[in-house]
């Protein structure tokens, strides 16, 4: 075709672009994907029967408060990775914020009780499931922020696919709290922090392929 | 019409504003840019470049709403030109680089120029505009002094010392600032 035409063509359809439609477009790709796995969850693993209570005390907050400050900072990563011009990638030293508190409240944990109780309050209940939990949990929030990613302009695609699966990851571990019982610092540390992992990481595995554009 | 900075950053701005002809003047000043940014880079016929040319002209209009009008807008037009033009490579497609594929994903002479042009900008702007708007005509973009004296409607002797004296300043700026 001719160039001419072409420009013509493309000039046919410019409708209005709203500030922060990166920001915009990804928080939508990244609810419409939580909510499959809030669906999912629901449906497959339950609510915690005591979730009301829960929420009153500390442990469920310490947990959120991880894995919600993580999506934020993995979230800001994505949006600055959706850009071409991503050279400069700021505020990924952001991601160790999280952390430190929690392995802070751990480490007090660890001190308050006797070492014969550590390796319980290391695994919980749960510790087998729980990261494939939040890695599955994290695949429809992922499928979601590519769709987001479809119309924005990556060009570092594995960190572009890193900071998707993270952000995936981090929420879907905050949507598996509602089903969650574990209480310990450690746990989370450990056993959340690993799902989170794992599904950056599978995310860095497949952004060179599905973010192409 | 120039292609400067200023002046793409300003119709694409406006196209992300909905103006539909602000956007398809921007596309059409950035056909020849893009065509000389690929001949520097690729071998090949020149129905090849201009594919790439309109590959890259679809992804500037599809994906728009990445600029950010905070940003320098050549450099995410070259952003998007070099991933287009390395994806081209890679699917090896019929273009050859000039370049190793390592140099171009490291060097990027586009871009420092844009920025320097900045500095640039951003000096000027200290200088009052008379010496300012002289010393980007004769020093910049290359015009006689005859010329921009005709242009300005000043005195060549007049353009001359503005310019002489714009520089001197400009000089003693950026040695009070190192």
């Amino acid at each position: 075709m001719d160039t001419g035409d072409l420009i013509r063509r493309l000039s046919d359809d410019v409708p209005p672009v709203r500030r922060n439609a990166v920001g915009r477009r990804l928080a939508i790709g990244l609810l419409l994907g939580a909510l499959v796995s809030a669906v999912c969850a629901l449906l497959l693993l339950g609510i915690r029967p005591d979730l009301m209570l829960a929420m009153r005390g500390i442990s469920f907050w310490m947990k959120w408060g991880y894995t919600i400050s993580l999506t934020v900072i993995a979230f800001v990563l994505a949006v600055q990775l959706a850009r071409p011009d991503s050279n400069m990638l700021r505020w990924r030293w952001l991601l160790v914020v999280p952390v430190v508190p929690l392995a802070a409240m751990g480490a007090i944990e660890l001190s308050r009780v006797p070492t014969s109780h550590w390796l319980h309050m290391l695994l919980g209940h749960s510790w087998a499931s729980c990261p494939w939990h939040v890695l599955l949990l994290a695949i429809p929030i992922f499928v979601g922020l590519l769709w987001s990613f479809r119309r924005l302009a990556p060009t570092r695609l594995r960190a572009a696919g890193a900071a998707a699966g993270l952000a995936a990851g981090a929420f879907s571990a905050t949507i598996y709290c509602l089903h969650c019982p574990e209480v310990s610092a450690v746990f989370v540390l450990t056993w959340y922090s690993l799902g989170i992992v794992l599904a950056s990481a599978l995310g860095a595995l497949v952004g060179p392929r599905l973010l192409r554009w | 019409m120039r292609a400067n900075e200023e002046a793409l950053r300003e119709l694409m701005v406006a196209g992300l504003g909905g103006d539909a002809a602000a956007h398809a003047a921007l596309l059409g000043v950035l056909v020849p840019l893009l065509r000389g940014f690929y001949r520097r880079r690729a071998s090949g016929s020149d129905d090849d470049i201009e594919d790439l040319v309109q590959e890259t002209l679809i992804a500037v209009h599809v994906r728009r709403a990445t600029y950010d009008p905070g940003r320098a807008f050549t450099a995410w037009l070259f952003a998007i030109a070099r991933y287009k033009m390395i994806d081209h490579f890679r699917r090896g497609r019929r273009l050859r680089p000039i370049e190793g594929l390592e140099e171009l994903l490291v060097a990027e002479d586009f871009e420092s120029v844009a920025a320097a042009r900045i500095d640039v900008d951003d000096l000027l702007e200290t200088l009052p505009a008379k010496q300012a708007g002289l010393i980007r005509a004769t020093r910049i973009d290359g015009l006689s002094v005859a010329a921009s004296a005709t242009a300005g409607g000043f005195g060549e002797s007049d353009v001359k010392v503005s310019v002489h004296r714009g520089l001197k300043a400009l000089a003693a700026r950026i040695q009070g600032r190192a």
